[in-house]
């Protein structure tokens, strides 16, 4: 088809027209107000790729991210491109009523097309296979082994012992400046994922890595930050639906020099120390509370307590299959007291040490959203 | 053989809506099917307004509860897959591919009117949660043990609802299946050997093996997954014993494949358009036929991609099978190219609604290789960017498809034909909304959004793009309103369609718009694929498609 075979535009190059004109003046505007354009075509390209690697993982992960991302994009011209030329291209004219070749087919073109790709998906295979096998790997020596359980809807990170099996101290508050999980840059930290309810995922954007919270199996990965990132903090998030509450299980992730981290650490282990563990008091208990859990709440919003004697909470977990428990945070928010863990239909009572007069809130550690109450002490 | 079709006079002496309601004419059933999924497209709609409502700005406007915002999306997604694109594409196998292999009617007629029944009552019984105390709110994919009867999971009857419908419309599927299946093999015309099928007849013909092979395998969790809640079954529920990744491997050895059930007619159908308005053949019949096959098969072995951030498969296998499923589809894209190459394109709907189809599933197959490299789908798995890639697969692919298929059968199925004004503004409009709703969503998730939250914080850097895809979302909602006045005006008052409008190729074309109750009075000859292309060109032009056409097998009536 050559231009002067047409006798006057069809309907469809007048609207390709116009919608052209429309484009060049929309930028035009948007160059005349000050826009610049080249920033913007930089951003809108840069949207498409994964936010900065914070771990020597998403790093790898990110160069394999690259690779695919140009293969893609050039198939993506090539065969967009074909389609488009094609309609552009080949359009039947008014009156035109004699057939086009009619082709059937083409063996060696169907060989080219099955031949090429083939070796282009083998290719994306092999190098996502070597990414996988580094990323993915599980060290037997990491420096670092920290637990993090994700139940509806908390996180909390148990800090290990280099055996990885003792624990030393356990960060409930799962975000803030207070909470989170508190990492050293530069050292190979290996996370084991326990839920206790449903299916959760552990996922840092910034990590370009999410792995399922699986209840009844114990999933590990390892990860490593870099040493640019000490001092900043990760957002987290949980990734799979795990109820009503999915959207508010975020969490932190602060990076700190190893100097820091280890004062950090050393200072959390002494003050989990300082807390009691429930029932080492030996004196009987000058009253008992009285507490229920049901349908993830506390049958009571207020609870009094004698001063400077030791009180024992009788703790009644009615909802079947969750897991409850009953802890005492004094005014500055610090864990005094954590008691046993129920699972529910089960009770327990603690025994708690004596308190100061004055005003403390109880909350279950699993549940500090739904399941809170103030403590009077008097 | 069976030959229940019915006679004019027979139904002559019936009411209307009597008529519909007992009737077994699969073209009848057929525009059941279509009617009926477009009522619960209608429905899965508005449940996807009120997610993009709530998404548009930060904070919680509309959905105070978010226990209602998770039924939402749950009842959007399965509404959407099991009473929209899977039953209207069932619908339209079940209108043409009688009339494309010259067949009086499917081979069970009465099967086939259960089948469809059992659709709407399964559609209302899922909905009736949302009045029982709160409907499925699981997410269409239901894990376990989120799925439980227990405090913060799914206590309440919408679970079992959802639960006992989905069995109902898994029951429909394989009885379809089975009926598609003896149809394709028995009924065939005298000379419509398999190599002679028109493309959506194989295309029918694979996804009822996926549907026969997958389909029991869902029922029968389904049935677990009941028992589990009512019974103290203990299959997917860890804190009894139970293991929870075995409903994922169970679930997802069907819905992978009901991917390929959900896109697999959808291609038939554009390569049914694709050559008759580009005026060629289609572009390497076998080695389409091959690929179709080739999908169905690898569609078996990619299951677990869909879990590769549980901890609990074997990676290198599925990665490569899921690469590997790139191929044939890839085969399928250039041989659609290569039909429109050098041919002679008229640009009626739905020829436009067929390049949407090829432009958007290039799209959403191109993502497939992102989250087949596993390192990469650590990234990208449960955020908002797998939300864009199934939308442009299911929506830019089988969707798209749908209303190519919509507006070239409405013709044959009425008589009548659609306005071309209004099926090129619903074009334009759905495109547009479609692509502004989705394809922020893959910047959304690369930057850390995760799918299924009712909100997100304001400082998190994606108040723009969830705004552009809530206004998308409207504009697809809007590009659904020139449909309706579309079909409502050119029911009454469109131009008559006559019997072949198009310059068809294939059967249906060969008898009146609508067809009578059995279909043909006379078969033109059949020596190729394109017997009416045959008959209006004579056999010259066709002569190169199969030089050795061994006697045909004679249908066994």
């Amino acid at each position: 088809m050559t231009s002067s075979t047409r006798t006057r535009p069809s309907n469809g190059a007048i609207v390709a027209l116009l919608l052209l004109v429309l484009v060049v003046i929309l930028l035009a505007v948007a160059v005349a107000r000050g826009a610049n354009l080249v920033k913007v075509a930089g951003d809108v390209v840069g949207s498409m790729f994964p936010p900065p690697a914070a771990t020597a993982e998403a790093a790898e992960i990110r160069s394999l991210y690259d690779v695919v991302f140009v293969i893609a994009a050039a198939i993506f011209l090539l065969v967009e491109g074909l389609i488009i030329w094609s309609v552009v291209r080949y359009r039947r004219k008014p009156g035109d009523d004699v057939l086009p070749p009619q082709i059937h087919g083409n063996n060696v073109a169907e060989i080219a097309w099955t031949v090429i790709p083939t070796i282009i998906v083998a290719f994306l295979f092999y190098i996502s296979w070597q990414t996988l096998n580094s990323v993915d790997a599980v060290s037997k020596t990491p420096d670092i082994y920290i637990r993090a359980v994700a139940g509806q809807f908390q996180w909390s990170f148990v800090y290990l012992a280099d055996d990885g099996q003792t624990q030393e101290f356990t960060q409930f508050l799962p975000s803030g400046e207070a909470g989170g999980m508190v990492v050293p840059v530069g050292r190979k930290v290996q996370l084991s994922l326990e839920s206790p309810d449903v299916i959760h995922a552990f996922y840092v954007p910034r990590f370009l890595f999410k792995r399922d919270v699986v209840p009844g199996q114990v999933n590990r990965f390892d990860f490593t930050l870099d040493p640019s990132e000490a001092g900043q903090t990760f957002r987290g998030q949980c990734a799979e639906l795990c109820g009503i509450g999915h959207r508010t299980m975020t969490f932190d992730v602060h990076a700190l020099t190893q100097a820091d981290y280890d004062a950090w650490l050393k200072k959390q282990i002494e003050a989990a120390k300082a807390t009691p563990s429930p029932g080492a008091s030996a004196a009987p208990p000058a009253a008992t509370l009285n507490l229920t859990a049901q349908n993830i709440k506390f049958s009571t919003a207020t609870l009094d307590a004698p001063a400077d004697k030791p009180f024992a909470i009788a703790f009644d977990n009615q909802d079947a299959g969750v897991t409850h428990d009953v802890a005492i945070q004094d005014s500055t928010g610090a864990l005094i007291f954590n008691g046993t863990d129920v699972k529910g239909p089960g009770k327990a009572t603690d025994n708690v040490q004596p308190l100061k007069a004055g005003t403390y809130t109880f909350i279950c550690t699993f549940h500090p959203v739904q399941m809170t109450g103030q403590l009077t002490v008097k | 053989m069976a030959t229940t079709a019915l006679t004019p006079a027979a139904s002559a002496y019936r009411s209307g809506l009597y008529e519909w309601l007992t009737t077994t004419d699969h073209k009848k059933i057929g525009i059941l099917y279509v009617v009926n999924s477009f009522i619960f497209f209608t429905l899965a709609g508005l449940l996807a307004m009120g997610v993009r409502s709530e998404l548009a700005f930060p904070g919680l406007q509309f959905v105070h509860d978010e226990g209602v915002y998770n039924q939402l999306f749950t009842m959007h997604g399965t509404v959407m897959i099991f009473l929209f694109i899977i039953p209207i594409l069932t619908g339209f196998g079940n209108y043409v591919v009688p009339l494309q292999i010259g067949a009086p009617d499917m081979a069970f007629p009465r099967i086939n009117a259960l089948s469809f029944w059992l659709l709407p009552l399964a559609g209302i019984l899922m909905f009736s949660g949302f009045v029982t105390g709160g409907a499925a709110a699981a997410g269409w994919t239901s894990y376990s043990p989120l799925a439980q009867d227990r405090p913060l999971g799914m206590q309440g009857s919408g679970e079992d609802l959802w639960i006992v419908g989905l069995t109902l419309i898994g029951t429909a599927s394989i009885l379809g299946a089975v009926n598609f299946l003896v149809t394709i093999f028995k009924m065939r015309a005298p000379g419509m050997t398999l190599f002679r099928m028109p493309i959506l007849v194989w295309t029918v013909l694979v996804t009822s093996v996926l549907n026969l092979m997958a389909t029991p395998v869902l029922t029968s969790a389904l049935i677990m997954l009941f028992i589990d809640r009512n019974y103290g079954g203990h299959f997917f529920d860890p804190a009894t014993g139970g293991n929870a990744i075995l409903w994922q491997n169970v679930f997802w050895f069907y819905s992978h494949p009901a991917v390929y059930i959900m896109v697999l007619p959808a291609m038939g159908m554009i390569s049914e358009i694709l050559p008759v308005f580009s005026r060629k053949p289609l572009f390497g019949y076998k080695a389409f036929v091959f690929a179709t096959a080739g999908i169905g098969a690898l569609g078996f072995s990619v299951w677990a991609h869909h879990m590769f951030t549980t901890g609990a498969v074997y990676l290198p296998f599925f990665s490569l099978m899921t690469f590997l499923i790139a191929v044939p589809t890839g085969v399928k894209m250039f041989n659609w190219i290569f039909t429109l190459w050098r041919g002679k394109l008229t640009l009626s709907t739905p020829l436009l609604f067929a390049l949407g189809f090829l432009s958007m599933f290039l799209i959403g197959g191109i993502d497939g290789a992102f989250s087949a490299a596993v390192p990469i789908d650590f990234a990208l798995q449960d955020t908002y960017w797998i939300v864009a890639h199934l939308h442009y697969v299911l929506f830019g692919g089988s969707v798209f498809g749908v209303f190519a298929g919509v507006y070239y059968w409405f013709p044959k199925m009425t008589g009548r034909m659609l306005s071309e004004g209004l099926g090129k503004l619903q074009f334009v409009l759905m495109f547009v909304g479609f692509n502004l709703t989705f394809f922020p969503m893959h910047v959304l998730g690369l930057s850390g959004m995760p799918r299924r939250i009712a909100d997100y914080a304001s400082t998190a850097g994606w108040n723009e793009l969830n705004l552009a895809a809530s206004i998308g979302g409207f504009i697809i909602a809007a590009s659904f309103l020139p449909f309706l006045v579309n079909v409502a005006v050119s029911l009454r008052g469109g131009r008559i369609a006559g019997d072949d409008p198009w310059e068809g190729n294939t059967l249906e074309w060969a008898t009146t718009s609508p067809p009578p109750p059995y279909n043909f009075d006379h078969l033109p000859e059949i020596r190729s694929e394109r017997p009416l292309f045959d008959l209006r060109h004579g056999r010259t032009h066709a002569a190169a498609v199969l030089p050795d056409p061994s006697p045909a097998p004679q249908p066994s009536h």
